[in-house]
């Protein structure tokens, strides 16, 4: 099994999610739940292939970690589905399953891209993959508080702040498990699990911002406008967590997540 | 909740005083020194905390402001003082010779702040313990998971820190060596020896390193001997060490006769785990949940 055979298993597969995000608008539960996992299987067919033909796991590229990317996006998309029926959510996870493919279909000369020894890890694909999935359910929750604040008329309805407030949830759920992830992995490459280097820090400052967010909510008596804002304000503190320490300058030189690819 | 008069401003005022008492104690006596704080004296500064906690738990029908810790009021504006101060932290370039928000570790209201969250923390774990609240099994075990979580790994990460060593070993082919190195350049004699048998290197096309391991022998004292690979995530435990292989002679690259390890030893990392697994298990909790709020 090498890269050649992998268009083949890309296009069953991405066919699968399609089927799946599209039954999914369909209100056919029980068909995106099939195909999305038929999908999954033909994918990880792949690499497990993969697996066998290189004689260890797939993860010492950038390219290999692309496959777990392309892997895992629509594995959580369907277990949000099974939880929540977000509609939209299968072909979310699935475009940017399909991104991740193209990229390593469209760029072969970057498959064996060098990963250094300290990236090639087990907790790798995990930990960025859980990380991407919290950004991505809180972006869709900053779009909410954004246009909640737009229109401020008739936006306190009860449904929207718990449809909101279900976002979060599972955004924040997702930013721990990342974060928990990565200090144990922490552990084994850099031999402690929290250093507070700069990506360090700035995770915490992230997390400790939507932990405001979830225990002003729970207050009786609050304000719309101030609960909105703390979820643009963390979002914003996110964006300084996930690339902007790298234009930093108290961040310049100091961070050990700097790494020569990008993550 | 007879005369429940405070409200968030108390809370910003008390989370203000906190910060206040921080700066004139770095005034009056200078950044915390967490050396100072190795075993035993972190397990007594533990026991006097958890018996404040304590305190303010059984006295919180007496006294008003106890009460008042274990409401969100007094949880929110302490959070966001914690944000404000850990995002001047990642502002300023920290240095360990740093001093005030340059070392922001060792700064007093920085400390002082957490502790005060690791009190409200411990308080609330203590209230939902004794009364369970109504909405369900899972809720209140899930609020347990994550509260009792992240108080038991701040906790103990931060007093235990004074109990972690972390020192280098430079080994050599064939050559036994018993000496490590600290952080501040002193030698320290440890429990075992080590020999590097083979240096293990691999390199991508353009020379960047793929891999780097080295096998080595470890002959403790008791006189076993223990033959290991130690590669860069995959360290190896032996008496309570954990050996990191480190770096090697870049200058020779794969023809390196030498390797650096590290050698970290963790007394108090088993509790730290315990409260990372419990908030792991916590945040699945908050996930599952949010699923049956909807389906109300």
């Amino acid at each position: 099994m090498t890269w050649e055979h992998l268009i083949y298993f890309a296009i069953v597969a991405v066919l699968m999610w399609g089927t799946g995000a599209w039954a999914a608008w369909k209100n056919k539960s029980t068909t995106a739940h099939v195909a999305t996992i038929l999908g999954l299987l033909v994918f990880f067919s792949y690499i497990v292939s993969m697996w066998i033909s290189l004689e260890r796991p797939p993860l010492r590229t950038m390219g290999e970690t692309r496959l777990w990317y392309s892997f895992f996006l629509p594995l959580a998309g369907i277990v949000v589905y099974s939880r929540w029926k977000y509609k939209w959510i299968l072909s979310f996870s699935t475009v940017l399953a399909v991104v991740f493919i193209c990229i390593n279909l469209f760029k072969p000369e970057i498959h064996s891209k060098t990963l250094m020894p300290a990236l090639q890890s087990p907790w790798f694909a995990p930990h960025v993959i859980v990380y991407m999935f919290a950004y991505a359910v809180l972006g869709a929750a900053t779009l909410m508080a954004i246009y909640a604040l737009v229109r401020s008329t008739k936006s306190q309805r009860p449904a929207f702040y718990a449809q909101l407030d279900n976002l979060v949830h599972v955004g924040l759920a997702f930013l721990t498990i990342g974060m928990l992830f990565g200090a144990l992995w922490a552990k084994e490459a850099w031999g402690h699990y929290w250093s507070w280097d700069p990506k360090e820090t700035w995770a915490a400052i992230t997390w400790l911002s939507y932990l405001i967010y979830i225990h002003y909510r729970q207050l009786p008596r609050q304000h719309e406008r101030i609960a909105l804002w703390t979820l643009i304000i963390s979002f914003v503190l996110l964006q300084m967590c996930w690339w902007g320490i790298n234009y930093l300058p108290s961040a310049q030189g100091t961070s050990v997540h700097t790494y020569s690819t990008s993550e | 909740m007879t005369h429940n008069h405070f409200t968030m401003k108390e809370g910003f005022l008390i989370g203000g005083g906190i910060i206040f008492a921080g700066l004139i104690l770095q005034l009056c006596i200078g950044p915390v020194i967490w050396e100072a704080f190795a075993w035993p004296v972190n397990g007594i500064v533990l026991t006097g905390f958890l018996f404040v906690i304590a305190i303010i738990f059984l006295l919180r029908k007496r006294i008003y402001i106890f009460r008042f810790i274990g409401t969100y009021q007094a949880a929110i504006p302490t959070l966001v003082y914690a944000a404000i101060l850990t995002i001047i932290m990642g502002l300023i370039r920290q240095d360990a010779n740093g001093s005030w928000l340059g070392n922001m570790l060792t700064f007093w209201p920085f400390v002082l702040t957490y502790a005060f969250v690791a009190v409200i923390l411990g308080v609330i774990t203590l209230k939902r313990l004794c009364h369970f609240s109504s909405n369900g099994y899972v809720r209140n075990m899930a609020f347990l998971l994550n509260h009792l979580g992240l108080f038991l790994a701040l906790i103990t990460a931060t007093l235990g820190n004074a109990d972690l060593q972390r020192v280098k070993m430079v080994v050599s082919i064939d050559e036994p060596e018993q000496r490590a190195i600290t952080a501040d350049g002193a030698i320290k004699e440890m429990p075992f020896t080590i020999i590097l048998k083979r240096f293990i290197m691999e390199t991508y096309d353009n020379g960047a390193p793929k891999r780097f391991a080295s096998e080595i022998r470890i002959d403790a004292k008791a006189g076993k001997s223990i033959e290991a690979t130690v590669d860069v995530n995959k360290p190896y435990e032996v008496n309570g060490w954990k050996i990191y292989q480190y770096s090697y002679d870049t200058q020779m690259g794969p023809n390196s006769r030498i390797s650096i390890l590290e050698l970290v030893s963790d007394p108090w990392l088993p509790f730290v785990y315990t409260g990372i697994y419990m908030m792991l298990a916590g945040a699945v909790c908050m996930f599952v949940l949010d699923g049956r709020r909807k389906e109300k």
